[in-house]
């Protein structure tokens, strides 16, 4: 039997575990590509009453920072005392369904709150 | 002293085997700590009255044994004993192995696992035991990382510093362990004793697990060790086991003599399983026979008999550790001194534990990960030196 | 000195200055266990054991139909904020039946020893868990004397106030003295339920107060806290114990 060169055995040391460290990624990339045009990955998120002028910011920041801005909240109110009107509890006064506001971009990028498990959200 | 170190080979079929069977252990303990994780500790035997079970005497334990490993290579480091060098790397490798060991277990305990990544180090509490100690255990960990280098370059000064910094952090680290216990309010708990008898039950523990796990290691790997070397620790093992008896005495003396804490310490020594487990498993197997075995002349000069002494300790540790947790959980704290209370429900009154499986799985887990890491670490690292002997000239140290 | 030593120190003083300033942050942080009271609100409880039926158990009810607290079915994992315990002297005596909850007490020894100062004292005197913060490690259980803590192992299915935040399994609560309720000027639910049982047992108010009705039960009775001799200063006074 031959003996494996010192140089590629070294090779085969890194390559197998990077290859397998790749993986999880891959099959995102994959999963991603494939599910590009599906319903699941255009979210449609329901406009509340027009009734409700007041928006609590523009849309653009709450899209991106929504979760900083109720972390803020929290720390005010459980640790502060300060009583807030844009807590989560708050949200659901116009935004009422969680199932077709929330979860739809929550869904779509497969991300899950920990704030559902305690906080009711209909 | 030169010592030569070196790797083992490693390309036994046992010792593919034994590496094989540490990792499927713990994997199965990762898998079962994800388990526990979605369920919720409901799995475990813990409930609202024993809030603190296996995981943690394991913690504790472990923390324990990392001390012990510690000493062994202290006996070189900080005292200039040149004929422990031998064994120098393969301690403070183990003792930092069982530190992670212990931490490891904490982790698998908490309810949110998640957030002991970030909030204990984002919200620090000074008054905390349960936040300084981490801080110790992980400085432990960065401590033994740089008495490793300084052992494995050789440099004699920078091992002298680290390992006397080393044995005074492990003082410091596994008297904090003590006092999350001593400094708190449950009867049984409440001693300030508590942190030094730890401290000594650690060496002890460590001390015997060293003796069994060198002679193993050195029976396994065909190189020579001089039985002197292993008498040697056994007498220190002997000497660690009485000072243990000796806190053990006067703790439960005070607790007896005390009007005020008679009737806790009766409850501690002859209520409930765990008196057992105090009786046999530490007063008896765990320092009485070991104490024999390494005083009698018979078998205080015999390889078997100093390792199963060793290994005695060990577990006798494990039993103190046992009986320093769970019987101050299991009788119920004195809201109303001089009443009996019933309650419905199981919050009052004196409790049971019994860990399930799960927990069992997990603490196994924890070992097999360590076992993993070293066994692997003798054949990646050149931790066993070629032969343990006691040089025959004395002189200067080289 | 060559380039290899002085990477070392170079590296060598970076840690030490992060190590330092990460130091200095913890310290600082550390006053925030304990939090002043001079002016505000000081909530504390009185429980006169006198009007207290020993059948009735319609603070308990109220208090878990309010909180959302744990009742999955077994003694084991089923929180009760509050309780109530039978009583009776070891050297004979009538057997009484007494409320046990958290005593919120001034220096509270589950606040001392929480590791992320999830357990803290309000500045109203309500010792309460922030369970965004919390790692459940259960110390705090360890160090209440009055056994008054417990730990969500199981999660409970149902949600009798949706108004109401649950907690799921993995941190520890106590009572909150319904500071929800306090702070928008409700009794909480436990007081509630008492008053409408006709008994009047359980009295809630501001400590801080010489008016309040509080005040004046515990200046008038003869009150007793529970295990005094620990130093904890609780705030529920007992009528009658």
């Amino acid at each position: 039997m031959n003996e494996t060169p010192q140089s590629s055995r070294s090779v085969l040391f890194l390559a197998v575990p990077a290859l397998i460290l790749l993986l999880p990624f891959a099959y995102s990339l994959v999963a991603y590509v494939a599910g590009a045009d599906t319903a699941a990955a255009r979210p449609f998120l329901e406009k509340p009453d027009p009734k409700y002028r007041n928006c609590v910011r523009e849309t653009a920041y709450m899209r991106f920072h929504h979760w900083e801005l109720l972390r803020t909240v929290r720390e005010e109110v459980v640790r502060q005392g300060k009583p807030s009107e844009t807590g989560l509890k708050q949200c659901k006064n116009c935004h009422t369904s969680r199932e077709r506001f929330c979860n739809q971009c929550h869904n779509a990028v497969t991300l899950n709150p920990d704030c559902f498990g305690c906080h009711y959200y209909p | 002293m030169e010592v030569k170190y070196e790797r083992i080979a490693g390309n036994s079929r046992h010792y593919y085997l034994a590496l094989a069977a540490f990792a499927a252990v713990g994997l199965a303990g990762v898998l079962c700590t994800f388990w526990v994780l979605g369920q919720g500790l409901w799995v475990t035997g813990m409930y609202n009255r024993v809030p603190w079970g296996l995981q943690i005497v394991m913690a504790i334990y472990y923390i324990g044994l990392s001390a012990g490993s510690l000493v062994i290579s202290g006996l070189y480091g900080v005292f200039g004993k040149l004929e422990y060098k031998p064994f120098a790397r393969t301690a403070v490798y183990l003792g930092m192995l069982f530190m992670i060991a212990g931490l490891l277990s904490i982790l698998t305990d908490q309810g949110r696992m998640d957030r002991v990544f970030v909030q204990p180090f984002v919200h620090f509490n000074l008054l905390s035991l349960f936040s300084i100690n981490p801080m110790l255990y992980i400085s432990y960990i960065l401590i033994c990382i740089v008495y490793l280098y300084a052992l494995f370059r050789d440099k004699k000064k920078l091992t002298r510093v680290v390992a006397t910094l080393a044995f005074a952090w492990a003082f410091g680290v596994h008297s904090g362990t003590g006092a999350i216990f001593g400094f708190g309010p449950r009867t049984l708990y409440d001693s300030p004793l508590l942190p030094a008898s730890f401290v000594v039950a650690a060496m002890a523990s460590g001390t015997g697990l060293m003796i069994a796990l060198l002679v193993a290691l050195f029976r396994l790997t065909r190189r020579h060790l001089d039985d002197e070397l292993v008498f040697g620790l056994g007498r220190l093992l002997a000497l660690f086991v009485l000072v243990v008896l000796y806190f053990l005495a006067v703790e439960n003396l005070y607790l007896v003599y005390q009007v005020e804490w008679r009737a806790a310490a009766l409850y501690y020594l002859f209520g409930g399983f765990h008196s057992v487990i105090f009786w046999v498993g530490l007063i008896g197997l765990g320092c009485a026979v070991p104490l024999f075995l390494l005083f009698y002349p018979r078998t205080s000069k015999s390889i078997p008999w100093v390792v199963t002494a060793g290994c005695l300790v060990v577990l006798g540790v494990l039993c103190e550790r046992y009986v320093i947790v769970i019987p101050g959980l299991t009788r119920p704290p004195e809201i109303f001194p001089g009443m009996e209370v019933s309650g419905p429900g199981l919050i009052e009154g004196v409790a049971s534990y019994a860990p399930t499986l799960v927990e069992f799985c997990q603490a196994l887990g924890v070992l097999g990960i360590i076992g993993f890491l070293f066994l692997a670490g003798l054949k990646v690292f050149k931790l066993l030196p070629a032969e343990a002997r006691i040089a025959k000239q004395a002189g200067p140290a080289s | 000195m060559d380039r290899r030593e002085f990477l070392t120190a170079g590296g060598g003083l970076l840690l030490a200055g992060a190590a330092g300033t990460y130091a200095v942050r913890l310290l600082t942080q550390a006053g925030a266990v304990e939090a002043v009271t001079a002016g505000r609100h000081r909530w504390g409880m009185v429980v006169d054991l006198r009007k207290c039926r020993p059948d009735c158990t319609a603070c308990l009810e109220a208090c878990r139909l309010e909180n959302n607290t744990a009742s999955v079915g077994d003694a084991r994992w089923d929180v009760h904020w509050i309780r109530k315990v039978h009583v009776k002297p070891k050297n004979g005596g009538a057997e009484r039946s007494v409320v046990l909850l958290c005593n919120h007490c001034d220096h509270p020894p589950c606040a001392q020893v929480c590791p992320v100062q999830a357990t803290y004292k309000r500045a109203d005197g309500i010792v309460i868990v922030d369970h965004h913060r919390c790692i459940g490690c259960r110390y705090c259980m360890i160090a209440c004397p009055y056994n008054a803590r417990y730990f969500n192992f199981k999660e409970s299915e149902e949600w009798p106030n949706k108004e109401f935040p649950k907690r799921s399994h993995g941190v520890a609560e106590s009572c909150t003295l319904c500071a929800h309720l306090l702070d928008v000027g409700k009794k909480p639910a436990c007081v509630q339920a008492c008053e409408r049982a006709q008994a009047g047992a359980l009295v809630v108010g501001d400590l801080n107060d010489p008016q309040s009705e509080i005040s004046r039960l515990v200046s008038e009775n003869s009150v007793k806290r529970l295990r005094e001799d620990l130093g904890t200063e609780p705030k529920v006074y007992y009528i009658g114990l």
